[in-house]
């Protein structure tokens, strides 16, 4: 299954993910930073497996992300 | 109106290494941003909000003022962020917040922050600089005003006796220096547009630097503009202008370039202070002049010309898509000792070589930035002709050497 690496702490909060995917993505009342729902952080950068189907739109995300730190394997 | 007293000079500090090159060079303040809310989120190191406390203290220590910019677009989901950012700048008595949002204005006049009106808020007449006196202190006015506008502004000011929050007679800052933008004050959203990176949040791609093309979508000829950069303006130098800037009324003067080096701060806030003060002794000559543009194009620079402060219509596009600096650095390696009785610091060259007689520079947050001519050299504890990678260079040295300080060699 296709996983998404979000490097959180580069976040400039701009909204793209939340606003094409919110099933995955929200935005953090806390810290005003974008915020991949159920990952896992290992050292900062939060992880979670998607299905196949989905991963085409995050895809497109990662490449619309202006700081570039969503990352789709 | 005559300005008698010398005005501020406002240096960009985007690390702790030109926090210190500003101070040494005799900055009156500084500006900086947090985390996400300011105009350069992009930067590799980001200052964070753990940090607002040191750059607090540091700077009283030095006397100097230092505000903290919070002038992005702000969204619903940023203002928590805000608050506690602003709760920060409060507790470590941050000498004002510099704002175009109406939450930033707002939250700040509620927890009675001072408040600077950023240049985002485009203000460009004396009803707006009215509307916005009583909730500030300063206001930065627009890029674009002619030193006539500017004049005509703080005239009024004076002679309606306008006043900002705190009760004194509200200032005027412009910027003096840096880098210039295609749009109006900065509203520009072709990096949102085309790279959905938005300006206004931050996080410009800056691709109007780059050549285009224009091309015909019928027959798909395409034609090179003769000038390349016609999107990209040569840098804002008012360096030569500083007596009419001064004479203006202006009493803030605003060097742009927090996302540049701590040697670019360190130039720039050295000669826009010497000018200031020589303009204010009466001592401002031509010959000065020419030695101060000298330096400035150094350090990093598109080409210079005034803006728009002497009423020109149409901007000077650069020549080139990166710096016109006349000093290039070259990284040779990093401090890794200091021995603090004989004040002599050991750098190790991580690659490239070092020859006696060479400028070196070195940047760190102790230092700020050192710049020098290495007539003796010390390789591995003896005097040598050349040093290389791996190797050991020590210098005398004023302040304590680590592994933050960065060592370079200057060429022309």
């Amino acid at each position: 299954m296709p996983k998404i690496i979000h490097y959180r702490h580069k976040c400039i909060g701009c909204n793209i993910c939340y606003e094409k995917q919110p099933d995955y993505w929200r935005l953090s009342k806390k810290d005003g930073k974008a915020t991949l729902l159920n990952a896992v952080e290992k050292k900062g950068i939060y992880i979670l497996q998607i299905p196949e189907f989905a991963a085409a739109l995050t895809r497109t995300i990662a490449q619309d992300c202006p700081v570039n730190i969503i990352k789709v394997i | 109106m005559k300005n008698n007293s010398t005005p501020e000079i406002l240096a960009p500090v985007g690390s702790f290494e030109s926090l210190q090159a500003a101070i040494n060079a005799g900055a009156d303040a500084i500006y900086f941003g947090v985390e996400q809310l300011n105009m350069r989120t992009k930067s590799s190191d980001p200052i964070t909000i753990a940090d607002i406390q040191t750059i607090a203290e540091k700077c009283k220590a030095h006397h100097i003022k230092a505000y903290i910019t919070l002038n992005t677009v702000m969204y619903q989901h940023d203002l928590q962020l805000l608050r506690t950012i602003l709760t920060e700048v409060k507790a470590a008595g941050i000498d004002a917040a510099i704002a175009a949002d109406f939450a930033v204005i707002e939250m700040c006049r509620q927890m009675q922050i001072p408040l600077h009106i950023s240049t985002q808020a485009n203000v460009s007449n004396i009803e707006a600089v009215k509307f916005f006196a009583p909730l500030s202190d300063v206001v930065v006015l627009a890029r674009e005003l002619t030193l006539k506008q500017v004049s005509d502004i703080t005239a009024e000011i004076t002679r309606k006796d306008i006043r900002g929050i705190s009760g004194k007679p509200l200032q005027i800052e412009i910027f003096v220096h840096g880098a210039l933008c295609m749009a109006v004050s900065g509203k520009c959203f072709m990096s949102l547009h085309t790279q959905n990176s938005s300006a206004n949040r931050g996080a410009c791609t800056q691709n109007c630097r780059r050549p285009y093309k224009v091309t015909d979508l019928e027959t798909g000829i395409e034609l090179e503009i003769d000038n390349e950069y016609i999107m990209s303006p040569k840098d804002l130098c008012t360096i030569d202008i500083l007596d009419q800037v001064i004479n203006a009324g202006v009493t803030v003067l605003k060097i742009e370039g927090r996302s540049k080096g701590p040697d670019y701060v360190y130039t720039t806030t050295k000669c826009y202070r010497e000018a200031a003060e020589a303009v204010i002794n009466g001592t401002y000559t031509q010959e000065k002049i020419e030695g101060w543009k000298t330096e400035l194009t150094k350090v990093y620079n598109r080409g210079f010309w005034e803006g728009y402060y002497l009423g020109r219509k149409l901007g000077e596009w650069t020549e080139s898509p990166g710096s016109a600096a006349t000093e290039k650095k070259i990284y040779l390696g990093k401090g890794s000792n200091y021995y603090p009785k004989k004040q002599v610091g050991e750098f190790t060259i991580e690659s490239g070589s070092l020859k006696k007689g060479d400028t070196i520079m070195v940047t760190g947050p102790a230092c700020g930035m050192v710049k020098e001519t290495r007539e003796q050299l010390y390789v591995n504890g003896e005097i040598a002709e050349e040093a290389g990678r791996g190797d050991k260079i020590t210098f005398p040295f004023a302040t304590k050497v680590t592994a933050k300080d960065k060592l370079y060699k200057i060429v022309l």
